[in-house]
């Protein structure tokens, strides 16, 4: 499903030369899996997560995403692969501003098949319980309401991989609890989750938790999942 | 932000439609005058004469012998017709009078227009031969005469010659000076010198070229004819001037051409500022919306894909620009073309062209702003 060997990346940081994000990272996810991912701010937790959706490349390893290498892809076959095959959920939500609940659910489909499928942006809709909001603009919305819609977004594709950066971190307790429930159950469903947090709470829901620090992966250990909901 | 295309497009179409219109105007008004556009004027005296000649002010060189030659003796002519007219002359029919111009021409005069009588017929060369008094009126002439009544078969005086009415022009309009041509009346040629005016020169010959397209030849050809007929030495100018419509109107459309080019160049002006404006508003709302280009980015969309939408963006606002300053300019158009009596311009090229040059304002100076938003790091717009 998801491979990683040797991933590395580099940055160069003005005079003080380089600085390593990610230092020869492998592992792999099988498809239906629920990875946490935790470290420090700094341990390169972002990095990987821009790598594992193609928004960057690796300076060096060889990543496979549902069988394709997209080593030495060009930006429009990078596109292609985020729009078909990743689904992000971000910390600050990221809904277009001055849009509708309905619009930034049929974003991606806009990339992929050049027209919307309004049936199927309102069913991604009414999966996370908003298909009464459709028409709202996503500033009318409350913070988990606009959560949920960004999870819709993430999902209206099908993708492989949803990546979630910190989806709970701008929530209070009950709209982050309401978006973990909609994440486990899409987990129960065998989806692929890749959840990025420091949150002791969070983590619990996931079936596989990493940590990372200082680029390096230096614990990977299965976990029983907390299907219930709400912290351990 | 669509001001400077507004201002430029709708200056540049009024500026173009009316260039066209004037032209075509002028066009007309000499067709008017003369019945075809292909057709030279001779008269007498090396252009010295001002205004319109009549048999007072012309010297008497140009005589029916000339016209007769430059008709038989020319290839590049195909008709000849003799004018002798006069102004203020009393035209009375019971107690109602007025002073039109009166013109004699020749029959062939009807050979060089076409369409020319409304109503009734147009003297014949017979009736020119035998000296016959009969009148052709135009339109302001037969409506102050014969209001509401009929004019055909009436007999009028032109100084107190009776002639009998037997034709009624169709209006020609305005001719190039702007006065009217309908104040007329015409009689056979023959009539008017021997009966009326007793002149045997000519005010005014119209000779129609064979072939429109060497008018300038025809030109020189009846200028040599005349310089050999009047004994013109070499050195001598002219007794005589010839008009050339065709290159009057060159002279027309030139004059009006400096003017023309300033004003083009203001409005090209303005739609560059028009596009520069553009191109600062696209950048700012570049740098306002990374975010959504982030989130774009994310969801599947190739730099091409960031391009195009800002560029389409930038050619949105340019073309509206440009069609709201279509319709500023075609209002404006109406207005210039009322005041200056212009008839009803309806030329669409000029619009059509200028919301071409919006769409393509829109492209040019919409691409570095769209290059710019492609360029836009989705990680780190993301991150903010």
């Amino acid at each position: 499903m998801i491979e990683l060997e040797g991933i590395s990346k580099m940055y160069a940081r003005g005079e003080h030369g380089v600085v390593q994000a990610l230092q020869s990272v492998s592992f792999c996810i099988a498809a239906g899996e629920f990875v946490v991912v935790r470290g420090a701010s700094g341990s390169g937790k972002s990095t990987l997560l821009n790598i594992l959706g193609c928004l960057d490349l690796p300076t060096a390893g060889c990543y496979r995403l549902d069988g394709e290498d997209v080593a030495g892809y060009s930006d429009s076959q990078l596109a292609r692969v985020r729009n078909a095959k990743v689904g992000f959920i971000f910390q600050s939500f990221n809904l277009l501003p001055r849009t509708t609940a309905l619009e930034n659910v049929e974003i991606p489909m806009v990339y992929s098949q050049g027209t919307v499928d309004r049936r199927r942006a309102l069913a991604a809709l009414d999966r996370v319980g908003l298909v009464g909001r459709a028409s709202h603009f996503s500033s009318e919305l409350s913070g988990g309401e606009q959560q949920r819609v960004a999870v819709a977004r993430a999902l209206i594709n099908n993708p492989a991989l949803i990546l979630a950066d910190e989806p709970t971190g701008n929530l209070d307790l009950a709209a982050g609890s309401e978006v973990m429930g909609l994440l486990t159950n899409l987990y129960q469903e065998g989806r692929t989750i890749l959840l990025v947090t420091h949150d002791d709470a969070v983590a619990a829901y996931a079936s596989r938790e990493m940590c990372l620090c200082d680029g390096i992966v230096v614990s990977d250990r299965a976990r029983v999942a907390n299907l219930g909901g709400g912290a351990p | 932000m669509m001001m400077g295309v507004l201002v430029g497009i709708a200056s540049l179409a009024v500026l173009s439609s009316l260039g066209e219109a004037t032209k075509r105007e002028t066009m007309q008004r000499f067709k008017n005058m003369l019945g075809t556009s292909d057709a030279i004027i001779v008269r007498p005296g090396g252009g010295r004469t001002r205004g319109m000649p009549t048999l007072v002010n012309v010297p008497p060189t140009l005589t029916f012998e000339d016209a007769n030659a430059i008709a038989t003796e020319l290839p590049e002519i195909k008709a000849v017709a003799e004018v002798q007219n006069a102004f203020d002359i009393d035209v009375k029919y019971r107690e109602r009078s007025t002073s039109p111009a009166i013109f004699g021409v020749s029959p062939r005069w009807l050979a060089l227009r076409s369409e020319v009588v409304a109503d009734g017929v147009f003297f014949t060369a017979g009736q020119n031969d035998s000296l016959a008094r009969v009148a052709v009126l135009g339109l302001d002439v037969s409506k102050q005469m014969f209001p509401g009544e009929e004019a055909l078969g009436k007999t009028i005086r032109i100084a107190d010659v009776p002639f009998e009415v037997i034709g009624l022009l169709k209006s020609r309009g305005a001719g190039p000076a702007g006065a009217s041509l309908d104040n007329v009346v015409l009689i056979p040629i023959g009539t008017a010198s021997r009966r009326l005016f007793h002149r045997d020169f000519l005010t005014m010959l119209i000779a129609q070229v064979r072939n429109p397209e060497r008018n300038n030849e025809a030109t020189a050809a009846v200028a040599a004819l005349l310089r050999r007929r009047h004994h013109i030495q070499p050195q001598a100018l002219d007794d005589f001037a010839i008009t050339n419509p065709a290159a009057t109107m060159g002279h027309v459309t030139r004059a009006g051409s400096t003017l023309a080019k300033i004003l083009t160049g203001v409005s090209i002006m303005a739609l560059l500022i028009g596009g520069v404006v553009i191109m600062s508003l696209m950048s700012i709302a570049v740098s306002e919306r990374r975010k959504e280009i982030g989130v774009r980015r994310s969801v599947g969309a190739a730099r091409r894909d960031v391009v195009l939408q800002f560029l389409f963006e930038a050619v949105i606002v340019s073309v509206a620009g440009g069609m709201e300053g279509v319709v500023v300019g075609w209002s404006g158009l109406q207005a210039v073309t009322r005041w200056q009596r212009l008839p009803p311009i309806l030329i669409w090229q000029p619009f059509a062209v200028a919301i071409v040059l919006s769409l393509a304002i829109g492209i040019v100076f919409g691409l570095y702003p769209a290059w710019r938003a492609s360029r836009v790091d989705p990680i780190e717009a993301l991150r903010s």
